[in-house]
């Protein structure tokens, strides 16, 4: 179902936490909602589900405003960061809850649990209680008590934020597989860029409350509209440096970097900002800029430098690990320029 | 460097260190715990008494002891062999008479020709004095003569049984083994040792009613406010916004923390018949009365909300405490799957408190067992002892009472009923609650 945030605000007290929020999810899109904590994305899918009431502007599904349902009628789907199961009742009867409070059959309830138990993957497991499962069984019923109603849009609160890295990797997809099967519209909160860009179709970028870019993951990757976005994708992350151009030459204010760029803006000095992202700073690169390994981490299959230039600005490049250059080491490695993202001093993207 | 001592050394002085630690609360634990109870059993198989006293006592014969004597043990004869009174010329009548003055020849004459006798009556004794030849002058002089043989031991207090049995056979009364041991039991005025306390309690219709009463005290009290209402104000301010949920359980903390006479006394205001509720109640055409004591049903609901009241308040925080502890989401996420407020209370909160409202019920039904102070200040266990529930009962028989009478034997051996009902309730409550399960982990994991 296609849900449509219009002119949505919300305020705590005097606090206004979302100013005027536009956002349209289409219908079985699954969309996430990035940002850092305190960015609004929560407060925004609590509004969604009807938890917190909205203070202004409208909140539709479908065509239906439900600005003013409570969430009881809403018929939203919400999986919690914490799972939020009932610790007394069984796994099959967490998932049955939203369909013994409707007031189902119990043969009904069985049937509709059995089949969603065994969509996610937890049908030996109906008889337990919470309390003796993983973290990610745990995470599983939460999400087939989620989905067990057919609800018309499925809310994910920073949903993997408890699990451990391995079972992190394997509900991502999951979790994604398993809305790609039901065709459901769904929203996931994260603050982790990595989950938002491997899970969803678009992600709404927040910041301080408003949302600063919707996009395709790939495409806010390469076309960030800020500085902003660019620092917040991308693992390891973007380096930042600032210095002026002029006529296509950019130098740092200590003169530590000095590359040209295939930005022109004429004669006139111009403040910008440089953004480089790690995998197009190495070796190869075309213009070399001269500096000092300060930092090394091996990741396996890849390497992660950090290179200090005689300011101490940090760049940041990664390699295969055929690479043995240690820490302490002076190196000259080059920018390739064709993909250097520039910003102007407000962190607008030129 | 630290050189590792031997394990045992190391445990020996610990050992000492903590036993020294623990030395006074031990004392304590005895002196204030297990001294009581011990007593109280002790007691309990006595017949101690204001009468008796703690002490030991003394034999003498008495108007009910011989009535006892008669009516349980059916010597009727002996008893009033022993109550009557005699007049026996002896060698103390004899002295007493030359002291008083008698003359030598009289008192020799005495000695010479009725010492040794004994008349059933006065008259007899004056006749046979009268017959002496040296005879008091006087109708005067012959009465205090008399007097001065007039034996009986009535009211008498011998200090040992020797002395006493000296006394009865110096009466001339010859007694039987049986005779003596009723004897003794009717004549001892000091505590005994005896089991009739409990026979006592189990056969006396006042036992039965004191029963019923505290099971109505601690039932009713327990389910209607101390978890009932208790689960009702912490459900209620849960639902409230915090400022007015704070202030709404400090009202309801006030009677707890209120001196109990001071708030009973304000519950008597309300009910006397020139109280609150009369003041009101009267120009509607009710009849002005004492609200609280006019009939064992009112006397009964103020019991149970002047307790209530204050019983409450314990019940609602440690209610409120539990429902704070479930974590919000469950809350939230019950409201997306489309439960109502009271679907929340019963499938999300209930559930929680479990262990919260079962302990509370366990600890509660214990204090209120033992607790009758409120009940004392209200009521004193009226009207007719209609409210007077089991540790009331124990207190005024054994401690406090119109009749001056204090029955500590018996009253201890109340206490003592109360005392074995405290421990196997509280034994029984430990098992329910499963020590170890306790030490689990909790159930709500966040």
């Amino acid at each position: 179902m296609r849900i449509l945030l219009d002119q949505f605000t919300k305020s705590f007290g005097r606090l206004t936490v979302i100013n005027k929020m536009d956002l349209e999810i289409n219908d079985g899109e699954m969309i996430a909602l990035l940002g850092p904590s305190g960015c609004g994305k929560s407060t925004t899918l609590f509004a969604i589900c009807g938890i917190h009431r909205v203070s202004g502007g409208r909140i539709l599904f479908g065509g239906k405003d439900v600005s003013n349902i409570p969430s009881q009628q809403r018929n939203v789907g919400v999986v919690f960061q914490s799972y939020a199961l009932y610790p007394h009742l069984t796994v099959a009867e967490n998932i049955g809850f939203p369909l013994m409070i409707r007031k189902e059959s119990k043969a009904e309830i069985a049937r509709k649990v059995d089949e969603i138990a065994e969509l996610v993957h937890i049908g030996n497991l109906l008889e337990r209680r919470p309390a003796q499962l993983s973290g990610g069984q745990q995470q599983r019923v939460a999400l087939a008590r989620a989905l067990v109603r057919k609800p018309d849009v499925l809310l994910l609160d920073e949903p993997l934020a408890n699990l451990d890295a391995k079972l992190r990797l394997e509900m991502r997809s999951e979790i994604r597989r398993i809305q790609l099967e039901t065709g459901i519209t769904a929203v996931l909160v994260t603050h982790d860029q990595v989950e938002a860009m491997s899970m969803c179709d678009r992600i709404a970028i927040m910041n301080e409350g408003r949302i600063v870019q919707i996009a395709e993951p790939m495409e806010m990757y390469k076309n960030p509209v800020s500085d902003f976005v660019a620092g917040f994708l991308g693992n390891p992350p973007i380096a930042f440096v600032d210095g002026v151009v002029t006529d296509g030459q950019f130098v740092t204010a200590s003169g530590a970097m000095a590359v040209s760029l295939p930005f022109n803006d004429g004669a006139r000095e111009r403040k910008i900002r440089l953004g480089i992202r790690p995998e197009f700073f190495g070796p190869g690169g075309a213009q070399p800029v001269a500096g000092k390994i300060t930092f090394v981490e091996a990741q396996g299959r890849e390497t992660l430098y950090d290179v200090a230039l005689e300011d101490g600005q940090i760049l940041r490049s990664i390699q295969t690990a055929t690479n043995t250059a240690t820490v302490g080491e002076k190196v000259n490695w080059g920018i390739d320029v064709e993909n250097i993202l520039l910003f102007d001093e407000d962190g607008v993207r030129l | 460097m630290l050189r590792a001592r031997p394990d045992g050394e190391v445990m020996s002085g610990s050992r000492i260190l903590g036993l020294l630690l623990l030395a006074p609360a031990f004392v304590f634990v005895v002196l204030f715990f297990l001294a009581p109870v011990v007593l109280t059993a002790v007691f309990a198989l006595t017949n101690m008494s204001t009468a008796t006293g703690i002490t030991g006592g003394a034999y003498q014969v008495t108007q009910s002891g011989m009535r006892e004597l008669a009516e349980r043990h059916g010597e009727q004869a002996l008893a009033d062999a022993l109550a009557r009174v005699r007049y026996t010329v002896d060698r103390t009548g004899i002295d007493a008479a030359s002291v008083e003055g008698a003359s030598t020849a009289l008192v020799s004459e005495l000695d010479r020709r009725l010492a040794g006798q004994s008349f059933d009556s006065r008259r007899e004794l004056e006749r046979a004095i009268k017959k002496l030849d040296n005879r008091p002058r006087g109708t005067r002089a012959l009465k205090s003569l008399s007097a001065l043989f007039e034996r009986s031991i009535v009211n008498t207090r011998f200090a040992t049984e020797e002395e006493f049995f000296d006394a009865v056979a110096g009466l001339g009364i010859e007694l039987d083994a049986t005779q003596r041991a009723a004897l003794l039991a009717t004549t001892y005025t000091g505590w005994t040792w005896t089991g009739e306390n409990f026979s006592r309690m189990f056969s006396l219709p006042d036992t039965r009613r004191t029963f019923l009463n505290t099971i109505i005290y601690v039932f009713a009290t327990l389910i209607v406010f101390n978890t009932g209402f208790a689960l009702v104000l912490s459900i209620v301010t849960h639902y409230m916004p915090d400022r007015p949920a704070g202030i709404f359980r400090a009202i309801w903390l006030l009677p707890r923390i209120s001196p109990p006479v001071l708030y009973v006394l304000l519950w008597k205001w309300l009910a006397w018949d020139t109280g609150f509720l009369s003041r009101i109640l009267v120009p509607l055409g009710f009849e002005s009365r004492n609200w609280m004591l006019d009939n064992p049903t009112n006397a009964w609901v103020f019991i149970v909300l002047i307790n209530g009241f204050v019983g409450a308040s314990m019940g609602m925080l440690i209610f409120s405490a539990a429902i704070r502890s479930i974590p919000v989401s469950l809350f939230y996420a019950s409201e997306v799957d489309g439960a109502n407020r009271w679907q929340q209370v019963r499938y999300v909160i209930l559930p929680q408190l479990r262990w919260p409202i079962l302990f509370i019920t366990c600890y509660q039904s214990l204090s209120l067992l033992t607790s009758f102070e409120y009940i004392l200040l209200a009521t004193e266990g009226g009207p007719g002892g209609a409210t007077k529930v089991w540790a009331l009962a124990a207190y005024l028989t054994a401690l406090n009472n119109y009749a001056g009478n204090l029955e500590y034997g018996y009253g201890a051996a109340l206490a003592l009923v109360l005392v074995l009902v405290g421990v196997i309730l509280s034994l029984a409550y430990l098992r329910l609650f499963d020590f170890k399960s306790l030490v689990a982990p909790p159930p709500i994991e966040q």
